[in-house]
């Protein structure tokens, strides 16, 4: 394999995901716009369905948008990243490139697309009762940690998928569960206290408690919090790529 | 590897890995534990030995399913071998599948930076690349302009051909590729491989057309169950091929 340089790479991924992007905006009226509408409608639903029965939430709207938010990129980016490689199949067997590329693209290009709505959003967060103090910035790094976490588990899972297709079927099936068993519209605090030890094996419940920590409660993140989500994101991280390298030979032969 | 060889293959091992289809597969290997695996590996080139010398026109032959395209992915890059040694010296430009990258949503300017992109081209280079592709394809402005799902085969194929060859490599791959678009541009395109050859590229050829590789190729290899069966002067080796079928 050749050796391509970190700059080379970057401007592959970037070329990939701005094409991607492209295409999946290429038809459309409304385009970009798209995926701020998504979550908007959601919470639209969420308002209406669960203010009433969520009485006791303060500041409701905002709370449910900022799991809305975080959910759509979770979603978003497992599907686009769990299908690289199989949409990609025409060039990964005619051109020779890194094969990582394609996982690389596609969870940068939901990056940038979920950065480029939480600008809007923070404006509507803003009007919810969002309060900014300096805590506020640590969303940044909270983003990353939850996109090495979101690009590993992909990656892992893009890597089976070349091999049997299911693993995409699979995640399509179990992603409207997963959203009802994470704590997106109502408070952990609600779930009785003998199901809460199911609730914490779900990785998501502990991105949702750190993004909700700094940006609803305005607090810093509890240690605990801290610790499983910055291990689960290198762990995953580096168990994605290792996996996707091991089995990456195979992949030429199964597209 | 001797000094006028630009390609040196030995002992060359590529396995595929098959999986079994569908869900019972999977079920299988949950059930046996681990013992029965979900991917089986089979051998598709078993011990290959080649040596391409510089500026030859090499033509592969062999049977369906021999290994051809196999062995000529393997040599671009895109499959890793199991074992074995692979020497390459230059740029290598792959012809394997006319329009490999390709999106069928964007215009013709779009594609020919995106693939012009993937296949190496940067800056100024990328630049000068699409005044070359836009004269030899003889596609128009507007039709470049548009998107390529409204091109016909024939516009397609142009437009796909002439991004692979705007730039002359040092080795050129070609899969039967140059089936493409109408006879006044099949002529062009053999002018262009021509040229190629004359500028210095090696070329690798695979096709079923006897008559074609004996006019562009000196020498060749027919390809037989993962290994070569004859190596030689292009008549000796298109004779064994033609007698394989007796």
């Amino acid at each position: 394999m050749i050796l391509f340089k970190i700059k080379n790479l970057f401007h592959l991924v970037y070329t990939i995901a701005l094409k991607n992007i492209k295409v999946k905006y290429k038809n459309s009226v409304l385009g970009f716009m798209w995926s701020m509408l998504h979550p908007l409608a959601y919470l639209v639903i969420f308002i209406f369905v669960f203010s009433n029965v969520f009485v006791g939430i303060d500041r409701y709207p905002l709370f449910a948008l900022i799991g809305l938010v975080f959910w759509t990129y979770f979603a978003n980016s497992m599907t686009q990243i769990i299908n690289s490689i199989i949409s990609n199949a025409s060039i990964i067997k005619t051109i020779a490139l890194p094969n990582i590329l394609f996982p690389m693209s596609a969870a940068f290009a939901e990056f940038v697309t979920m950065l480029l709505s939480l600008i809007p959003f923070f404006v509507l967060m803003l009007f919810f009762g969002l309060k900014i103090t300096w805590i506020t910035l640590l969303i940044f790094p909270a983003i990353i940690l939850f996109g090495l976490f979101t690009f590993g588990l992909a990656t892992f899972l893009a890597t089976f998928n070349v091999f049997f297709r299911d693993v995409g079927i699979l995640w399509n099936t179990l992603a409207p569960a997963l959203f009802y068993f994470t704590p997106i519209a109502f408070l952990s605090t609600m779930i009785p206290d003998k199901y809460m030890v199911y609730v914490k094996l779900n990785p998501l419940y502990h991105y949702m408690e750190l993004v909700r920590d700094i940006l609803y409660y305005n607090q810093l993140p509890g240690t605990t919090t801290l610790f499983i989500t910055t291990g689960l994101a290198l762990a995953m991280f580096v168990l994605g790529i290792l996996v996707f390298n091991r089995y990456k030979k195979g992949f030429v032969s199964n597209l | 590897m001797s000094a006028d060889s630009v390609i040196t293959v030995r002992d060359l091992h590529v396995n595929f890995w098959i999986s079994g289809a569908g869900i019972f597969s999977i079920k299988d290997v949950v059930m046996s534990m681990g013992r029965q695996k979900a991917l089986e590996k089979k051998l598709v080139l078993k011990g290959l030995n080649l040596e391409i010398k510089r500026g030859e026109c090499f033509a592969l032959m062999g049977k369906n399913g021999s290994g051809k395209s196999t062995l000529l992915r393997t040599l671009a890059g895109i499959i890793t071998p199991e074992s074995g040694s692979i020497e390459i010296k230059g740029s290598v430009a792959p012809l394997l599948t006319i329009g490999a990258g390709l999106e069928n949503e964007l215009s013709g300017y779009e594609n020919i930076k995106i693939v012009g992109t993937l296949i190496g081209m940067r800056g100024k280079e990328l630049k000068d690349a699409v005044a070359v592709i836009k004269d030899f394809s003889e596609l128009s402005h507007d039709d470049l302009n548009m998107q390529i799902k409204r091109y016909s085969a024939g516009m397609m194929a142009r437009l796909a051909f002439s991004i692979s060859v705007c730039r002359i490599p040092d080795i050129l791959i070609v899969d039967e590729a140059l089936s493409v678009g109408d006879q006044g541009f099949q002529v062009k395109c053999a002018d262009r491989i021509n040229e190629m050859k004359a500028a210095g590229t090696t070329i690798i050829y695979v096709s079923h057309s006897l008559a074609e590789l004996k006019r562009i190729c000196t020498r060749g290899a027919c390809l037989e169950d993962g290994k070569i069966a004859k190596v030689g002067p292009i008549d000796e080796v298109g004779e064994y091929y033609s007698q394989s079928f007796k």
